[in-house]
């Protein structure tokens, strides 16, 4: 499996007087396996950019190849494509439209031409995944709080079982905590089921902890595609895209201003705790000798 | 789709037109609608045009971008003007099966298409020029005095304006809300037409449900700020003619009366 973009331009309302290039020039391979942080300013044009992947947007220049074959060549089936390249849109919780949660999330599967029941026992699958409970599966979606919609939401494309799973800001507008649950159900869901998944954000903060490979978009170009603790000593050219290093990256490099050995490679809370620890043990242990 | 829509959609530009008082304007493209249909004859027309094209030149909107208003029209006009190519009595220039096409025939679709292009543009004129905020503080402080009769003009005006504000927004959230069902495997495309109006119902309830949310929120926010209807309420910006409104007023009506005249002497 392998999803390739080569050199995509693309212009907003091209040949009036408003044309807008979105994107210029991009180069992206998603293999097998894979968990990526596409991260970039707001307007640096992410949400362009995953549009391609799945064929929604047509680039003004430059192809899409889905295992080696351009999506809009003669005779490529591009519905059955979005089944494989799975986008779920910002705010995602406003597509919901069928009268209970279960029937929504057959939308998907069914558009793919599988039976009643095959579709039925795939949502059930993504439902389970996405932490929705059995006993919501019979309700409207309008009456689910905003973090179950967004979950249920994401279920609905995860039904088809996709390879590569795309979310567009999947935690816009969420509390820490429900930010939390989905940052973990899309973790959770990468490892169980082995496919590629790409999460767009613009904070880094969102994404250090979880992937392995970072690519930042920066107007309209790719800036950095590498992993997280490359990406993360750029500090001062992330910062000129208005982006930032994630917040223990910044705690890390002060305490090492400060004479101290911290690990500044530290992606997460645990592991900066660790770092910090041993390093305030060694100087107990020295003061005390 | 909707962007190539130029009828009713703005043009900013500093020109004297804009800044006229949008109450001057309104009555004068009531009045020279009116001009349109006293005018009987091509000669008539000919005032009609000068007037119109000036006040194009007037406004600095590029003739390109006036035209383009026209374009979503011109199927009507089409139609409008073969039905009195074909349905106009007279002598008979050809004729074959049912259809008559008369000399008069001729005639009159002609004037018709005239007619209706100076009428869309003139119309069109008026909201390239005026702000949809503008245009509905001319409505409500042009009508006013039909609160006399109880009709609740400041309402009527500020759900226009709110409309207005709301028609960009819904065209892209039905983008949006396509898009997102198409990453789902919907096919708004193919089938016959009860396939294909099935398809709408996945794109027009989220549709109805955020509009109805949208209005909500506003209305929320509306008497967060102690909205309560016209009663009291006062302007920022109040509208007050200014002189070269008062001489667009002259020009307006000097203009009626030269029409006026120039049919009663059947000219
Ligand atoms: N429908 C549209 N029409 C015109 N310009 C657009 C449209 N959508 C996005 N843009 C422009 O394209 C650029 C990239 O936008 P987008 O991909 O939405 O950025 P991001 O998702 O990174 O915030 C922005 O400058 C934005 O203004
Ligand atoms: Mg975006």
């Amino acid at each position: 499996m392998e999803l390739r973009a080569e050199n995509i331009v693309y212009e907003y309302d091209a040949g009036t007087g408003y044309a807008k290039r979105a994107l210029d020039g991009i180069d992206l391979t998603i293999r097998e396996d894979e968990f990526i942080g596409l991260i970039g300013h707001t307007g640096s044009g992410k949400s362009t950019l995953i549009q391609h992947l799945n064929g929604l947007l047509k680039a003004t220049e430059g192809r899409v190849l889905w295992n080696g074959r351009d999506i809009y060549s003669q005779g490529f089936y591009r519905r059955e494509f979005r089944g494989h390249v799975g986008l779920v849109f910002q705010y995602p919780e406003y597509q919901l439209f069928e009268t209970t949660v279960l029937k929504d999330v057959c939308f998907g599967p069914k558009n793919l031409g599988l039976s009643d029941e095959e579709a039925e026992s795939r949502a059930k699958e993504a439902l389970a995944m996405t932490g929705i409970s059995e006993k919501n599966y019979e309700t409207s979606p309008f009456e689910l709080s905003g973090g179950q919609k967004r979950r249920v939401a994401i279920a609905g494309v995860l039904a088809m079982r996709p390879e590569i799973l795309i979310l567009d800001e999947p935690t816009a507008g969420l509390d820490p905590g429900g930010r939390d649950e989905i940052l973990g159900s899309v973790a959770r869901i990468q490892k169980e089921t082995g496919s590629s998944v790409v999460l767009v954000s613009h904070s880094m903060d969102d994404v250090a902890e979880y992937v392995k490979r970072i690519v930042v978009i920066d107007k309209g170009h790719i800036a950095f595609d590498d992993k997280p603790v490359r990406v993360f000593s750029h500090i001062e050219e992330l910062e000129s895209m208005g982006l930032s290093a994630p917040q223990i990256t910044y705690v890390m490099h002060e305490l090492r201003k400060a004479g101290f050995d911290a690990d500044t490679n530290a992606l997460t809370i645990k592991e900066a705790a660790d770092s910090i620890l041993s390093c305030l043990n060694i100087k107990i242990h020295g003061s005390a000798d | 789709m909707f962007k190539d829509i130029t009828l009713g959609q703005f043009y900013p530009a500093d020109s004297v037109i804009h800044r006229l008082d949008p109450r001057v304007k309104l009555a004068g493209t009531l009045i020279y609608i009116i001009t349109l249909f006293i005018g009987k004859s091509f000669f008539m027309y000919i005032p009609a045009g000068v007037f119109l094209v000036s006040v194009i030149i007037l406004s600095k909107v590029p003739p390109s971008f006036v035209i383009r208003g026209v374009k979503p029209i011109i199927p009507l006009i089409i139609i409008s003007a073969v039905f009195n190519l074909i349905l106009t009595p007279g002598n008979a220039l050809v004729s074959f099966w049912i259809i008559n096409i008369t000399s008069e025939g001729i005639y009159m679709a002609i004037f018709m298409i005239v007619r209706l292009l100076f009428l869309i543009t003139g119309a069109s004129i008026l909201t390239l020029t005026t702000t949809p905020t503008k245009l509905t503080d001319g409505i409500e402080k042009g009508l006013r005095f039909l609160t006399v009769f109880k009709v609740p003009v400041h309402e009527i005006a500020m759900m226009m304006s709110i409309a207005l504000r709301f028609i960009p927004i819904l065209v892209e959230e039905t983008d949006k809300i396509k898009k997102a069902q198409m990453a789902r495997g919907a096919d708004f495309e193919s089938g016959n037409i009860i396939k294909r109006a099935k398809a709408m119902i996945p794109l027009l309830v989220p549709l109805f449900v955020s509009a109805f949310r949208r209005a909500g929120d506003l209305a929320m926010a509306m008497e967060a700020r102690c909205y309560h209807g016209s009663e009291g309420r006062s302007r920022m910006k109040p509208l007050v003619y200014a002189r070269r409104d008062f001489i667009a007023y002259s020009i307006i009506l000097g203009y009626l009366a030269l029409m006026i005249v120039l049919r009663v002497f059947g000219i």
